[in-house]
């Protein structure tokens, strides 16, 4: 059992601020200030999971976030790594992938019969007999993946920040911090990113003056928040709790550091094998001593400095130093040029062997605590994404970038300096370039650069690695995320994968939840040894996004619809109305029944918001132009004042969209377009308009102007109440566009209809919708008026065999096929889809859209089967149920043949069945008498 | 994958408010051949470099204008409206010996 040390100066917990969250059911005490792990560690939990594969017992590792080891179920969030989240007062923590509990995990039996799972196992066993796979499938699969996925909504929205700053500094180490020091002072805009909520490792005083001076000179400093890659912009994205962050700048300065690496031997992965990141954060930040007998593993300064920190908080300490000479020590012992040849333990580490590196045997020492210390990869990931150039060092044994991007600056651990104050000076002079190359002023900086170019440079001595491998009983893990082992990797490389690449993708090494962080260096140096090739030949695996882990919900954002409603919405739901979704928009689908509301339309009066019409203003000389261009109708020979339909289509000959044009002045026309068409159509009608480069204006005012539509046989009485003007059938006559005041307010009235009754489109400035709504519906209270909504208006249409574009056509459907033939006058010189059109006969379609009544009570649904002799030869495409006909009617794509009155054919859907009859006029008022009247 | 696109009326903007209209090509209009015809309708360069393209403003000022931007790196080096492109030059992706482009 460990327990918590005497206070020191630099710590981070607040023993006066004492929290409390539940572990797996018991309650565990903590201080504000500390990691879940830290809490953990210091109420003498040693086992933090179990691993992916194997189940074994795993135990803290890195404490900086860098390897798999820690992840735990938090507040029902998968894969937190708990050895960095910061505890909170009543959280519920578990461990994962073990049962019943991770101390007795009855899978630990998986770590025996390993030798059934080699990499790539699933391709190689259980595939005779044939049923073996389909009885063992089902059982890998569950024992597969990490932690529980959440049910519940597990946070509240992300947000999404963009910042433009002139410098982007990602680290906020010494060099970090130095760089944008620099920047800032120089009055650039600066951004530093950290991961960490905490800087520094524990030492008072470590960064905090570089960190006070970036701050004072104006640096934005964004702790906890974690740039997990970079794309192209270059754009770097970083995750925050509660936002993600896309960030552009003018220069980007990597100061990423690096990430400790472990040594490969048997049993590397024992609860109690930690690296020194792990054992100096334990004591220095968190006041735990990890172990009371420890052995430390290095090859340099860092391992004795962690030495005397564990020497000093209380422990009994032994260094073996890889390097012959070793260095004297005072406090405790050193085994020089020597290294761990293998560990022994069950649930925590026992003893190791100490011996000659790449000998096999030694003497062994009983200990509770081994650290490796001072192995470093640089973290060249996120650099590497921006397209920056790698390579072998030999005095760092670690890739180094050699070349980078413009604009693109890396300082400190990731470009190679080992000791703070080379990292500084390397810091100071991506701060200094960044800011001259953007132009801001800097007196000294030729003296200061030449003087920091001196101190840049890293004069510490030559790393020396410990040997690829151990030797002794026992796995040599290279890869913790995916329980990979040399012998596995040794394995593979003789089954011809032999490059990192292709080990990567077949025994997943650098793919888990570390992402390579914690295996990288292993994996390399093991997968040279087994190609006899050599570490500098052997580059890392290609960096991708992310290079932290991001919760999908960050990148996901706000989940938000868009959700449009009319300036008379509130009308409509005062009146009862149900409402359904059209794009983007909230329309009344009915008000009372649709039935009754039909009722109304056809024998007194109804109202029905359209304010969702996209419309257009065209204005300018050449208007005309345009539209002769865009439309297959003539325009040319429109009146003032007139209105003609319109049917938009593309150069192919396939129907947009239909629409009715109004000529409201000599240069000036009124366009309008099916609502769920708007955005695409004004994109589509500008594009043209740019392209021809012609002299108009095409303003979208779809938002600008309400409208509704006012029909029935009692409609013109109801607008003459409304309305000074004379609305007599000879003064606003049918396709007439009229301008006059409707209940005081401005408007186009559009004698248009579009459910064959005598009806007025009314446009006027959107924000009268109530005024009119409820002017009209007084004025037309006398007659019986009702609101009517979309499903009335569907049924109307369809008595009238008014089509719906995009419902009863599709993306073949040109305007001979559904007997528009009229619309297309093909002499014109040029429209869009003139060409499309000559290639089709207009007299001999393929197929058509008819109209048909259905016998029967059942309703064909959209998209039910037209059969010929047990052939599917068409569908159906809109269908309801009519008052007026009684029966069934409807639109359906039918053989060309068939299109004449009276043809039957067989409709299918599942079991039912119905019999359709060709129509091939609008089954209500075929004339056209009422609309026109 | 978004970058920043220079609209002539509004400056740098994130290429997601932007609507992107396709590479420029040119309408077979009406005494167009059957070829080129076809080229236009169902064919495109699908350079691999620079080309000249058509972007929307959609949630912006709406405008349509020309861009050159380089197919593989999204690199834009220049934005301009229609009318402003110079007379008599062709668009970039429009090259010698791509005969069935009008």
């Amino acid at each position: 059992m460990t327990e918590r040390i005497g206070a020191r100066a630099g710590e981070e917990i607040r023993r006066d601020r004492p929290i409390s969250f539940d572990f797996e059911g018991r309650s565990v005490s903590a201080f504000e200030g500390d990691t879940i792990g830290s809490a953990l560690a210091a109420a003498g939990v040693t086992i933090t999971g179990r691993s992916f594969k194997y189940h074994r017992a795993r135990g803290l590792y890195c404490m900086t976030g860098s390897c798999p080891n820690c992840l735990m179920q938090v507040d029902g969030i998968p894969n937190v790594r708990s050895c960095i989240e910061p505890v909170r007062e009543g959280m519920r923590v578990q461990r994962q992938n073990a049962w019943p509990s991770v101390t007795f995990d009855v899978h630990g039996w998986l770590n025996t019969f390993s030798f059934m799972m080699p990499p790539g196992f699933y391709y190689k066993i259980f595939h005779r007999p044939r049923w073996a796979w389909k009885t063992v499938e089902p059982f890998i699969r569950s024992k597969a993946g990490l932690g529980t996925v959440p049910r519940e909504k597990d946070h509240d929205p992300r947000e999404v920040h963009n910042l433009h700053p002139d410098v982007l500094v990602i680290g906020a180490g010494a060099a970090g911090l130095a760089a944008a020091a620099e920047a800032a002072s120089s009055g650039l805009s600066t951004v530093v990113l950290d991961e960490r909520t905490t800087l520094g490792g524990g030492e008072p005083d470590e960064v905090a003056g570089l960190e006070a001076e970036a701050r004072e000179a104006g640096a934005r400093i964004l702790l906890g928040s974690a740039a997990f890659g970079v794309f192209g912009g270059p754009l770097v994205a970083a995750a925050a709790a509660d936002r993600l962050y896309r960030i552009r700048a003018r220069h980007l300065v990597f100061a990423t550091g690096a990430v400790e690496q472990g040594a490969v031997f048997p049993n590397n992965d024992l609860p109690g094998v930690m690296l020194s990141s792990a054992a100096e954060l334990l004591v220095k930040r968190y006041r735990v001593l990890p172990g009371r007998h420890a052995v430390v593993l290095t090859s340099g300064e860092r391992g004795y400095e962690t030495a005397a920190t564990l020497r000093e908080a209380g422990a009994e300490v032994t260094v073996v130093d890889l390097r012959p000479q070793g260095r004297s020590a005072t406090g405790f012992r050193v085994i020089a040029g020597s290294t761990i040849v293998a560990a022994e333990g069950r649930r925590g580490i026992r003893e190791v062997v100490v011996g000659r590196p790449g000998e096999e045997g030694g003497a062994t020492l009983p200990c509770d605590l081994l650290v490796v210390a001072g192995f470093q990869a640089p973290s060249t990931n996120l650099l590497a994404m921006t397209g920056a150039e790698l390579a072998f060092d030999e005095d760092a044994q670690a890739f180094l970038p050699v070349s980078l991007p413009p604009n693109v600056h890396a300082a400190g651990a990731v470009a190679g300096a080992r000791s703070r104050e080379a990292a500084e000076a390397q810091g100071r002079i991506a701060g200094l370039e960044a800011a001259s190359a953007l132009g801001a002023p800097n007196a000294d900086a030729g003296d200061r650069l030449e003087r920091l170019r001196t101190q840049a440079v890293e004069g510490g001595d030559p790393i020396v690695l410990p040997p690829e491998f151990g030797h002794g009983h026992g796995k040599q893990f290279a890869c913790l995320c995916m329980d990979v082992t040399r012998k596995e990797l040794k394995t593979a490389v003789a089954e011809g994968f032999d490059s990192m690449e292709l080990l990567k993708r077949y025994t997943t090494i650098t793919m888990g939840p570390c992402q390579g962080k914690a295996c990288m260096t292993a994996s390399q140096r093991l997968c040279s040894r087994a190609t006899g090739s050599s570490f500098a030949g052997t580059p890392p695996t290609t960096s991708r996004p992310p290079w932290v882990p991001v919760e999908l919900g960050t990148l996901a954002g706000w989940r938000r619809t868009p959700r449009k409603e009319t300036t008379m919405h509130d009308r409509h739901a005062d009146a009862g109305a149900t409402f359904m979704w059209a794009g983007d928009w909230r329309r009344p689908h009915r008000y009372t029944t649709p039935e009754e509301e039909v009722e109304a339309v056809r024998t007194g009066v109804g109202l029905i918001d359209v304010s969702t019409l996209g419309k257009f203003r065209v204005k300018g000389p050449e208007a005309v132009t345009l539209l002769e261009r865009l439309y297959p109708n003539r325009f040319s020979d429109l009146e003032l004042g007139r209105i003609r339909y319109g049917l938009m289509l593309n150069d192919e000959g396939v129907i947009l969209d239909d629409g009715t044009v109004a000529r409201v002045g000599e240069d000036e026309f009124f366009v309008t377009v099916t609502t769920g068409n708007t955005a695409a159509l004004e994109r589509w009608i500008t594009w043209w308009n740019a392209d021809w480069a012609l002299d108009v204006r095409v303003l979208n005012v779809s938002g600008a102007y309400g409208a509704v539509n006012l029909a029935g046989p009692s409609a013109r009485e109801v607008m003459s109440a409304l309305t000074d003007a004379d609305v007599s059938a000879e003064a606003v006559k049918y396709l007439s566009a009229t301008t006059m005041d409707v209940a005081g307010v401005p408007a186009l009235v559009l004698r248009i209809g579009f459910v064959g009754e005598l009806g007025y489109e009314i446009h006027f400035p959107s924000m009268y919708g109530e005024h009119v709504w409820d002017a009209i519906m007084a004025a037309g209270e006398p007659h019986g008026i009702k609101p009517f909504g979309l499903e009335a208006q569907r049924i109307l249409r369809l008595e009238k065999q008014h089509i719906l574009v995009g419902q009863d056509t599709d993306a073949e459907s040109d305007p001979y096929e559904v007997g528009m033939a009229w619309a297309v006058k093909a002499e014109k010189d040029d429209f869009l889809g003139k060409r499309g059109l000559e290639g089709l006969d207009a007299e001999a379609p393929g197929e058509r859209l008819v109209g048909f009544t259905a016998s029967g009570d059942w309703l064909p649904p959209e998209g039910a089967s037209v059969v010929h002799e047990g052939v599917w030869v068409g569908r159906v495409t809109s269908a309801r149920k009519s008052a007026a006909v009684g029966a069934i009617v409807g639109l359906a794509w039918v053989p060309a043949g068939w299109a004449s009155d009276g043809t039957t054919f067989e409709i299918q859907f599942g079991s039912h069945r119905a019999t359709g009859t060709v129509a091939m006029h609008p089954f209500y008022d075929p004339e056209g008498q009422r609309l026109r009247s | 994958m978004t970058f920043l696109i220079e609209c002539p009326n509004c400056g740098p903007r994130e290429a997601l408010e932007f609507s992107y209209g396709g590479e420029r090509s040119h309408r077979a209009g009406p005494e167009a051949s059957e070829t080129d015809l076809a080229g236009y309708l169902f064919f495109r360069d699908n350079v691999d470099g620079w080309q000249t393209e058509w972007w929307a403003h959609r949630d912006g000022c709406r405008a349509w204008f020309l861009a050159e931007r380089h197919t593989k790196t999204n690199e834009v080096r220049r934005t301009f409206r229609p009318s402003d492109h110079d007379e008599g030059a062709t668009d970039v992706n429009v090259g010698a010996g791509e005969a069935s482009q009008v």
